[in-house]
């Protein structure tokens, strides 16, 4: 087996993330490559959720939307999958994360 | 990548057939013994420590044990092991092109054993080069894949918040290249167990000038030999002596901010749980915290003198309390 090459590791950049990073609609696009039409289809139809209420507050989002937000795209552009499908795999990815986690407070007592 | 096997039965020093009871146990005590806050060695305590948790992880969670002694009876001295069929390791093979791209975390508190096979991490995204993609992506090139890690911390760490520095090597069995990324990340104070912090463009590299993907690290709470973490809420446990629990009394309980008085009610019952507002971990920004609850576990004297005996007698006779009848 090839002995890897090692290239020169970067110097420790600082990277801070501030507790409760949200972004604008506007700054999610950009940084997910997705239609702002897409992403308002995916919120009404409950695929992703802003942090706060939209008609009150506007339309924030935060890391784990962003998160969400590629893994639906990547399985609609890849796989076509329809928006029905999207919103189950949304609902139950979100579920088995809540019991994935009760599961490991539960073992810890 | 070739790694060193980790022999997780030996660090918690239990046989190869304990029990998950045995497990708990031998792991509470060396989680006490070790645990950085109170070893009186703190160097050699904090690596052991993290062996102890590791070893825990895997060993407490069915699943995952059962892949551990499954990959105990392949482990070759290479440190390649002929993956039984469905399995997927870090360095998954890629749909139709031989392996994919191998990560590999340090700093994480995790060993290089554990991020292989055990690591809650797992790529997401487009694959390596040689599928079909549609001519919507093939334009502007692919987004590199987002890359999930875990990263160990302990209950002081997510009071205070801390900055951990962690690098990502990516490595790819092609080309025989690595890159490595090396990076601080805040954990802030408060960070949720399960939470994960995303760290832009730190994932898996892309082709074609298109963005790189992101990079998310799941925050995971080390054992505390005297707290339980759930949520914001810190849960430790307090043994009372029956007479204790019946007749109330005080006792002195662990807190971040240094011993606490609480008072234990008479007929506290077995798992009653007390709240001490305020004294849990950091919740939101406001300065709140969740609460700690101090749980009673009612325990019983395991020899009696005679004197003892005569009283619990006497005190069986004279009793009208029945738990059985029904109300």
């Amino acid at each position: 087996m090839k002995e890897a090459e090692q290239s020169a590791s970067s110097a420790p950049q600082p990277f801070e993330s501030m507790a409760e990073d949200v972004y604008s609609i506007e700054t999610v696009v950009q940084i997910t490559q997705t239609p702002r039409h897409q992403i308002a289809v995916y919120c009404r139809h409950g695929v992703i959720s802003p942090v706060t209420a939209p008609e009150r507050d506007g339309w924030w989002f935060d890391d784990e939307a962003i998160r969400m937000l590629r893994r639906i795209e990547w399985l609609r552009v890849e796989h076509g999958m329809t928006l029905a499908g999207l919103r189950v795999i949304s609902e139950l990815s979100r579920e088995v994360e809540r019991l994935r986690e009760e599961v490991r407070a539960l073992r810890r007592s | 990548m070739p790694v060193e096997f980790k022999d997780y039965y030996a660090t918690l020093g239990v046989t190869r057939d304990a029990t998950d009871d045995d497990i708990k146990k031998a792991f509470r005590k060396l989680a006490r013994q070790y645990h950085p806050d109170v070893a009186k060695d703190k160097k050699t305590a904090e690596a052991k420590f993290k062996e102890i948790n590791e070893a825990n992880e895997v060993l407490s969670d069915p699943a995952k044990r059962k892949r551990y002694d499954e990959l105990g009876a392949h482990w070759q001295e290479d440190g390649r092991t002929p993956s039984p069929p469905g399995w997927e390791g870090r360095g998954a093979q890629a749909a139709n092109d031989g392996p994919a791209r191998e990560f590999h975390f340090t700093g994480t508190g995790f060993s290089d054993f554990f991020e292989q096979f055990f690591g809650g991490g797992s790529r997401f995204g487009f694959e390596s080069a040689g599928r079909d993609y549609s001519t919507e992506f093939r334009a502007e090139g692919r987004r590199g894949a987002d890359v999930e890690g875990e990263i160990l911390v302990t209950l002081a760490e997510v009071m205070h918040g801390t900055m951990r520095a962690i690098s990502l090597q990516a490595f790819d069995p092609r080309t025989g290249k690595a890159e490595t990324h090396s990076f601080q990340v805040r954990i802030p104070s408060g960070a949720m167990e399960g939470r994960r912090i995303r760290v832009p463009g730190k994932g898996e590299p892309s082709v074609g000038g298109a963005p790189a993907g992101d990079l998310y690290l799941r925050v995971r709470y080390a054992a505390h030999p005297d707290f339980r973490a759930r949520g914001a809420d810190l849960y430790h446990d307090v043994d009372l002596a029956p007479w204790e629990a019946v007749l109330g009394t005080t006792v002195v309980a662990p807190s971040f901010e240094g011993p606490i008085k609480v008072r234990i009610p008479p007929a506290t019952n077995h798992g009653a749980q007390l709240r001490v507002r305020g004294h849990g971990l950091p919740r939101g920004r406001g300065g709140e915290r969740g609460n700690l609850y101090v749980v009673a576990n009612i325990q019983v004297p395991p020899r009696l003198t005679e004197k003892e005996r005569t009283l619990w007698e006497e005190l069986s006779r004279t009793s009208r309390f029945n738990p059985r009848e029904p109300s």
